[in-house]
């Protein structure tokens, strides 16, 4: 029963959106609409797919890159004695911390130079950069909670320390893998700043930049909109559910070691 | 230190910075514009016909964000880079001044002569293109703000601030729940439009000597008149946190008596199932004196990027031309909607018949004025806005703000 | 030796991202804003600290950094006392509901702040036609409060995970043992739970105190930092003057400045996050 003021507060404002996206556009003004329309959903055009399509290679290319590089990091930071560890650390953590906004122009410029400026590549490198630290503690944290037995018994069999990396501890870091994913994902979906700066061709835009540039010079459709939102946001919906199972167990196998 | 940072960086991309000599086969220009609302058929055949009569040249386009503030942050990024991927590309009214002066526009003085410009286009648009004497960039279409009125609740359009207020308050008296007069408050550019005009109507100038001036009696008059507007009641709370479209759909709805919009609100009350269909009229705004209150000019035009190689330059300014042309006004106006900024455009037949509200538009259009022509108003605008804001949402006496306000702009212009 | 060469060459990636790709447009920031850098004038004068002195002495500064910190404060801690309880509800609820929860923080913030900014719409909104007589966006107190609440709506689920992973390492026989002992719910909670769960609400409150800090889009969206820069931040501070003036000199100052701020925030959090250890 306690559920239910916490699931109207949260999912409230997203049933409104999804109601929005169902009006039609002359009785927005009406407290409820009259009827229900699809015109919102048919007027979103198949550039609005293609957005749908450059964020999800965006995020997943994010989501990729950022895993690899962090899990060996924290692999090294957790498990072997890198001697650069706090530095890396803080390093990580500094850089996230600089607002993004003062790093625009020079940031635009390197990619220029690297031949990377109107290129999803050039999205995924910045991005994943800005998602490192938080996948860095995660999987760091995660990594040491793994017993260091399991370590040596791996050294012990003659496995070189990549070796014990990929054949011993990542098998048995998915929980902390998925979690971190998730949250890389959905950084990746939702960043709206590099994304309008760097990309200007209309064909490689991202979902918030296409719904940034939704409105007409003067008219707001309000309507597709909420219909370009609710698009934007289903794939994430189906995402959530499919993760939740194992970001839940990674979380609680902790409980179990007690 | 950019250019400390590219030769840092140049290590890497050296291959691509040489510069190239003209490219044999046909010259590409690439043509950077906005949607225009409407089949994009008709726009895409003009520029085929431009392509057969300038054989050797192929254009391609390429669309921008709506949003005029997301654009300049692009053409800000992208042009301060260098960029030359584009040649033609449409600019709001407000930037030509400060690209002009950046560097980032062609200077297109000789192609496109102020005289020859002056006798065809509306003199506030060649205003706004002219930097120390010189054409940066040809006015495409405009926009200007004016007045919108109910026919059925007022005899006829105000013509005067007096007859604004004494009108209004006699249709809210009529019908209680009524708002007077819709503006938009809200801080962003356009709450400088709102007060520029009123500071217009009460018969003040924006530029002395080339520079801002805002701490003037005009000033203080048309900033105090909308203060006055809310604190009075003629118009509700709710213009302090409005843009356009929120007092649009309000006016469109039947809840107000006047609003001051753009002209894209006709097509949109005019709807079917618009509940004031046929209820509305327009206007020039009001002014003190009852001459037509000046609006403010909005609008693009068309520049030639200033990075663009000479043999791409020389095609880029002949598809200015051509887009700029009588007879692509009259295209725009009728396929489009796109109030023109050529004067004959007005008189044209053709539009006279097929875009009558156009055609109708000239008084509120030779009304137009630009906001202060100096590569300081894009500088300080941010500023302003936040000063007329404490005004207009009661924080502060618009006296008060004003000379916060010109302390601001004084400061950035001494620098 | 060998492992500790593996150890680099296993950091080695991450290393150099963050090197190219952040390190180098951060040190060009900083950089920046010992400069007075006027983009359109193509201003580029080296001027010290200049940019930082004119800075303790701008009022809009402070405002802007006074308002920062009271979005970040009052923020923040909403999402911790409404977190704490969805965490709890986390644990027990079903894969639905967990998928449900997680949906705010997974729209982007630019969505789901417009989505507010039309529900919070002076004529239109439905919080208007529930609650008449607010002026939500056009008041300055009120408008900071409704992006808070846009805020508190969209991250109190990444709270309420961080939380959750907390509560799941609290091993479950002491607080079987507290309740077999007689204990109430209440005095479980306030001796055992809270206590062991204090490295995760140091966690939650570290990053989101970093996070509310730069926020940018809620407020954006809402009110562009009007009315009169009322519910101005740092960060839309920063924007404006870097981007709409173009300053890019005194935008950078700005960046410096909030960075600092966000840095001295980290700095004292950890302290306190290593003291746990």
């Amino acid at each position: 029963m306690k559920r239910l003021p916490v699931l109207v507060f949260f999912l409230g404002p997203l049933a409104w959106q999804v109601l929005t996206s169902f009006w039609p556009e002359p009785e927005l003004t009406r407290a409820l609409p009259h009827a229900l329309t699809v015109a919102n959903y048919a007027g979103l055009g198949t550039t609005f797919a293609r957005a749908v399509l450059n964020s999800l290679l965006v995020a997943a290319g994010t989501t990729a890159l950022c895993l690899a590089v962090g899990a060996s990091a924290a692999f090294a930071v957790a498990k072997l004695e890198f001697r650069g560890r706090s530095l890396l650390f803080g390093g990580a953590l500094a850089i996230s911390m600089f607002p993004p906004i003062a790093t625009v122009s020079p940031l635009y410029l390197v990619l220029r130079a690297a031949g990377l400026r109107d290129t999803l590549a050039g999205l995924i490198l910045p991005y994943a950069t800005f998602a490192l630290p938080l996948t860095l503690w995660l999987l760091t944290s995660f990594f040491r909670d793994l017993p260091d037995e399991l370590y040596r018994a791996a050294r012990v069999d003659g496995c070189t320390p990549w070796q014990a990396f990929v054949h011993v501890f990542l098998p048995l870091s998915w929980p902390a893998l998925a979690t971190s994913a998730i949250l890389v994902f959905i950084f990746s979906w939702n960043e709206l700043l590099y994304a309008l700066s760097f990309i200007s061709t209309p064909s490689k835009r991202t979902i918030p930049v296409a719904i940034a540039l939704f409105a007409g010079e003067h008219v707001e459709p309000w309507g597709q909109i909420a219909a370009a939102s609710v698009v934007a946001t289903v794939p994430l919906a189906f995402l959530t559910l499919f993760f939740q199972r194992r970001i839940v167990a990674g979380l609680t196998a902790g409980a179990v070691k007690e | 230190m950019k250019r400390h940072l590219l030769v840092l960086v140049a290590c890497l991309a050296c291959a691509r910075q040489g510069r190239e000599a003209q490219p044999p086969g046909p010259v590409t220009i690439v043509l950077e514009h906005q949607p225009l609302w409407g089949d994009p058929a008709a726009f895409h055949a003009s520029l085929e016909r431009f392509q057969q009569e300038n054989p050797g040249v192929v254009v391609r386009t390429q669309t921008l964000p709506n949003a005029s503030d997301v654009a300049r942050e692009m053409f800000l990024t992208a042009l301060e880079g260098g960029a030359d991927d584009f040649d033609v590309f449409a600019i709001d009214v407000v930037w030509a001044p400060e690209f002009a002066r950046a560097g980032w526009l062609a200077d297109l003085t000789s192609a496109f002569p102020p005289e020859r410009l002056r006798a065809q286009y509306l003199a506030s648009t060649i205003e706004a293109v002219t930097l120390d004497g010189k054409i940066y960039a040809v006015p495409w279409f405009l926009d200007v703000g004016l007045l919108y009125y109910r026919t059925d609740l007022v005899p006829r359009a105000p013509k005067t601030y007096a007859e604004l207020q004494s009108f209004a308050r006699a249709a809210m008296a009529r019908n209680p729940g009524l708002a007077g007069y819709l503006w938009q408050g809200r801080q962003y550019e356009g709450l400088n439009c709102n007060v520029f005009e009123a500071i217009w109507g009460h018969g003040g100038d924006l530029l002395r000597d080339g520079r801002i001036a805002l701490d003037t009696d005009a000033a203080r008059a048309g900033l105090g008149f909308l203060r006055e507007a809310i604190a009075s009641g003629l118009s509700p709370r709710s213009v302090v946190a409005s843009a356009e479209e929120e007092t649009r759909r309000a006016f469109q709805d039947g809840r107000a008596v006047f609003l001051r919009n753009w002209p894209y609100v006709w097509a949109e009350v005019q709807k079917p199932g618009s509940p004031v269909r046929g209820k509305v009229g327009f206007a020039p705004l009001p002014s003190e004196t009852g001459a037509p209150g000046p609006g403010t000019l909005g609008g693009w035009q068309l520049a030639v990027n200033a990075h663009s190689p000479p043999w791409r330059r020389r095609a880029a300014e002949k598809l200015v031309a051509f887009l700029t042309s009588g007879e692509a006004a009259v295209e725009l106006a009728l396929r489009y909607s796109r109030i023109p900024a050529r004067r004959a455009v007005y008189d044209d037949p053709r539009v006279r018949e097929g875009a009558p509200f156009i055609a109708a538009l000239l008084p509120v259009a030779l009304a137009a004025r630009p906001r202060p022509v100096t590569p300081y108003y894009a500088l300080a605008s941010d500023s302003i806005q936040g000063e007329l804001s404490g005004a207009v949402a009661g924080l502060r006496s618009p006296a008060d703000a004003l000379s916060r306000a010109q302390r601001i702009v004084d400061h950035l212009e001494s620098r | 030796m060998k492992a500790r060469s593996q150890a680099a060459l296993l950091a080695a990636p991450a290393m150099a991202i963050l090197a190219g790709v952040a390190v180098l447009p951060v040190l060009a920031a900083i950089w920046l804003s010992l400069h007075r850098s006027i983009l359109v004038f193509h201003e580029e004068r080296f001027i010290g600290i200049a940019n930082f002195r004119f800075l303790f002495s701008d009022g809009r500064f402070w405002s802007a950094l006074g308002t920062t910190a009271y979005f970040t404060a009052v923020a923040v801690a909403a999402e911790l006392l409404i977190g704490l309880p969805v965490a709890m509800l986390l644990q027990r609820g079903g894969g639905f509901f967990r998928a449900a929860i997680l949906l705010p923080w997974a729209i982007p913030t630019a969505v789901s702040a417009r989505m507010w900014a039309w529900l919070f719409n002076a004529d239109y909104g439905l919080l208007h036609r529930l609650l008449p007589g607010v002026d939500w966006l056009g008041s300055p107190r009120t408008a900071l409060h409704a992006a808070i609440l846009v805020d508190v709506w969209k991250t109190t689920p990444f709270v309420a995970l961080i939380l959750l992973a907390g509560l799941s390492a609290i091993p479950g026989d002491v607080v079987k043992a507290a309740r077999v002992d007689g204990a109430r719910p209440a005095r479980i909670f306030f001796s055992i739970t809270l206590p062991l769960l204090r490295p995760a609400i140091l966690l939650a409150l570290l990053f989101r105190s970093l996070d509310a800090f730069r926020v940018f889009d809620a407020i954006y969206v809402l009110t562009e930092g009007g009315p009169a820069n009322a519910t101005e931040t740092l960060s839309i501070y920063a924007y404006k003057t870097l981007l709409r003036s173009g300053d890019f000199g005194y935008g950078s100052a700005l960046s410096v400045a909030t960075f600092a701020c966000v840095l001295g925030i980290g700095l004292v959090f950890l302290r306190f996050l290593g003291r746990e250890r």
